[in-house]
């Protein structure tokens, strides 16, 4: 295992274990130990014990609830991280699940967030669309959508990922046409944004799911140009070059 | 190293945490705040990384868990003499309580504090360099201990499957009883104890009471059979923590004590169960010590003794004695004692140098006896009686405990009692 991880989670559980003597005196630290805790999961996370992740996002989300004071915010944070952490372990009912709580605390107490709130959305689409909910993804993904460009206009990166999330939703629909369109919007807003913002490699991959509507449409021409285009780009981006794997799962939509 | 965590649950496991601690300090020349005392020889002598972690300042904290679902035990553990030795980060308390109710310990209250009770246990086990296993103290009868013990010992054998985890469980007595549903309780206990322990040493306090009181010459109270218990448990413990020449750790009782998977079910002993006068040590000779360690009415459970056999023996000798006469008196002993007619009539032995405090020799006892099955049968027959007739039944739906899991569970011991009668 990675050194620096290793020793970055035994410093990240002292610091649990000070907060939890901490807020077994003192009640009102529960929020320190919270975040803590957060910190932890986290880098189980990344280690990939999962079970010990979700101990630890539970206990946290018990705790913020035995609050004498309600913070919703808080709870509603923990309710997305236990659903994201659902997400990357391949349980998609409980992810759904805890990202719709999380969804349903921010809309009855009206938080001022709704980035966070958006890309809930978005991420809860793509959830969706995984376990075959074609219209409650297509749905989200629209919500979310209309959130981000209410937020940052029509020119943003955010915005084009739902566009590319939307095509890659339809094309798998069989809705070329659409998917087309969506695909076409995606590359629009992602060639003209600001020189920090542009992602080669986000930029590339509108490039391959524009090819791939291309083919299915029969225009191998213009398919062929747009992958020319993608390697093109992928081996300018640092000398990146997309390894076979990834090249055979080019299709997959990159999470916002 | 050979690290062991212990699992207090409950009120009645707590309580035995307070003897059992005491104990356990004494035996290794710490003070109630686990500093070593001054001039004490036993700390360099003995292997203090099984039950204790180092901290900087010199300072010895039990490898210990206290869990609770009411603050009351656990508040006099934390204002009382000990208070400055367990590490308040591993102490979970809840207020609620499980009201005797073991649905309520296991899903309601239990399933919002199970994962606080996980992530301090991974935190404890990160603090060891070769774990061995984990002693789980609870009773079966009530709520806390019985329910949250339940989901414990389920979620502990998950995460470590390869761990070895021996539990101490109070079981009701037979004509003593706390509440009514004591019964239900312990069924369901017993059924997470069967599919997730290794061993249990089955404990009832009518047993324990009847000991105490014919040993000790006057009217036992709870910290006299806490302390009976504190005793058996140091003892298991023994040859891992001190030098000696037969060692024994908990895998191998395990191995030389279940003979069927399932039947991990124990009773124990204790010799010489004597009043620890101010005046001095007791003394046995060794033929005594080790007649009272297998003398039937030393035993700890309601063991039907006259329609069973013996499956497996341990025994565990400490202090002064000598190689030599353990032989010879085993020997005897190994003789008077009802074998079943497959299990060649080994007893497992182990020694270990130094005795418990106040103590110049004991002996332990260890043994899997078909008579169990008594235990099992009469708790069967009372939660029977009940759930035919549908009684209190409802607490436990209402807390997610269906009536087909009850019956499940119900029909797990009875298939347990029936095991120990087969092997008979």
């Amino acid at each position: 295992m990675d050194i620096s991880l290793e020793r970055q989670i035994a410093s990240a559980s002292r610091s649990v274990e000070e907060a939890r003597r901490m807020s077994y005196n003192d009640p009102s630290r529960t929020g320190d130990l919270v975040e803590h805790i957060s910190v932890l999961a986290d880098l189980r996370q990344k280690e990939g014990d999962f079970r010990k992740a979700e101990g630890l996002y539970r206990e946290a989300l018990f705790r913020v609830q035995d609050l004498r004071k309600p913070d919703h915010e808080l709870l509603a944070g923990i309710y997305s991280l236990l659903a994201y952490l659902y997400d990357r372990w391949g349980k998609m009912d409980l992810a759904a699940q805890f990202y719709e709580k999380a969804l349903k605390l921010s809309e009855q107490h009206g938080f001022q967030d709704a980035d966070k709130a958006a890309t809930i959305k978005n991420n809860l689409a793509m959830i969706f669309k995984s376990l075959r909910k074609q219209e409650k993804a297509e749905q989200y993904y629209q919500e979310a959508l209309d959130s981000f460009r209410a937020l940052y206009g029509e020119e943003n990166a955010k915005v084009a990922s739902v566009y590319n999330n939307l095509g890659v939703l339809y094309y798998a629909n069989l809705d070329v046409d659409r998917a087309q369109s969506m695909h076409e919007k995606a590359l629009a807003i992602r060639q003209n944004l600001n020189g920090s913002d542009i992602d080669a490699a986000d930029l590339s991959q509108t490039y391959i799911n524009l090819g791939a509507v291309y083919k299915a449409q029969g225009d191998f021409q213009r398919a062929e140009e747009c992958v020319d285009r993608a390697k093109k780009l992928r081996a300018s981006a640092n000398g990146y070059a997309p390894v076979a794997r990834r090249s055979a799962s080019l299709l997959l939509d990159r999470s916002a | 190293m050979r690290e062991i965590v212990s699992i207090h649950v409950g009120q009645c496991g707590n309580q035995i945490a307070d003897r059992y601690w005491r104990l356990i300090l004494r035996e290794h020349g710490l003070n109630e705040n686990g500093m070593p005392k001054d001039g004490s020889s036993v700390s360099a002598n003995s292997n203090m990384e099984v039950f204790f972690h180092k901290v900087r300042d010199g300072k010895f904290v039990p490898r210990a868990v206290l869990v609770d679902l009411e603050p009351g035990v656990i508040n006099r553990i934390e204002t009382g003499e000990m208070s400055k030795l367990f590490d308040e980060g591993s102490i979970v308390r809840k207020i609620p309580g499980a009201a005797n109710n073991w649905a309520r310990g296991y899903n309601v209250e239990g399933e919002r504090v199970i994962d606080q009770i996980m992530n301090v246990i991974d935190a404890a086990v990160e603090k060891t360099k070769s774990l061995q296993g984990f002693l789980l103290t609870h009773s079966i009868g009530g709520g806390s201990g019985s329910g949250l013990g339940s989901l414990i010992l389920e979620r502990l054998r998950s995460a470590y499957p390869k761990k070895k985890i021996f539990t101490f469980s109070v079981a009701p007595s037979p004509l003593i009883s706390d509440s009514a549903v004591e019964p239900y309780n312990a069924v369901l206990t017993l059924q997470r104890i069967r599919d997730n322990a290794d061993a249990a040493v089955i404990l009832d306090n009518e047993a324990l009471f009847r000991i105490a009181k014919s040993k000790l010459h006057r009217a036992p109270n709870y910290m006299d059979l806490n302390n009976i218990v504190a005793l058996i448990m140091s003892s298991v413990t023994a040859s891992l923590r001190f030098p000696g020449k037969l060692n024994t750790d908990l895998g191998e009782f395990v191995t030389n004590l279940v003979p069927f998977p399932g039947n991990h079910f124990l009773t124990a002993s204790f010799a010489p169960m004597r009043a620890i006068a101010s005046e001095g040590q007791v003394r046995s000779n060794f033929p005594d010590l080790a007649r009272e360690t297998f003398a039937q009415d030393n035993f700890t459970a309601a063991i039907d003794w006259a329609n069973g056999v013996y499956l497996s023996a341990c025994a565990l000798f400490r202090g002064d004695v000598k190689a030599k006469e353990v032989e010879e008196n085993m020997a005897s002993i190994r003789k008077s004692l009802n074998f079943a007619s497959y299990v060649p009539t080994g007893i497992k032995i182990g020694v270990a140098e130094t005795a418990p405090e106040g103590f110049a020799s004991s002996g332990l006892a260890l043994v899997n006896h078909t008579g169990i099955a008594a235990v099992f049968e009469r708790l069967v027959a009372q939660f029977d009686i009940m759930f035919d007739n549908h009684a209190y039944t409802h607490w436990y739906e209402g807390a997610g405990v269906p009536r087909e899991k009850m019956a499940e569970a119900r029909d797990t011991v009875a298939d347990l009692a029936k095991s120990y009668r087969d092997a008979s």
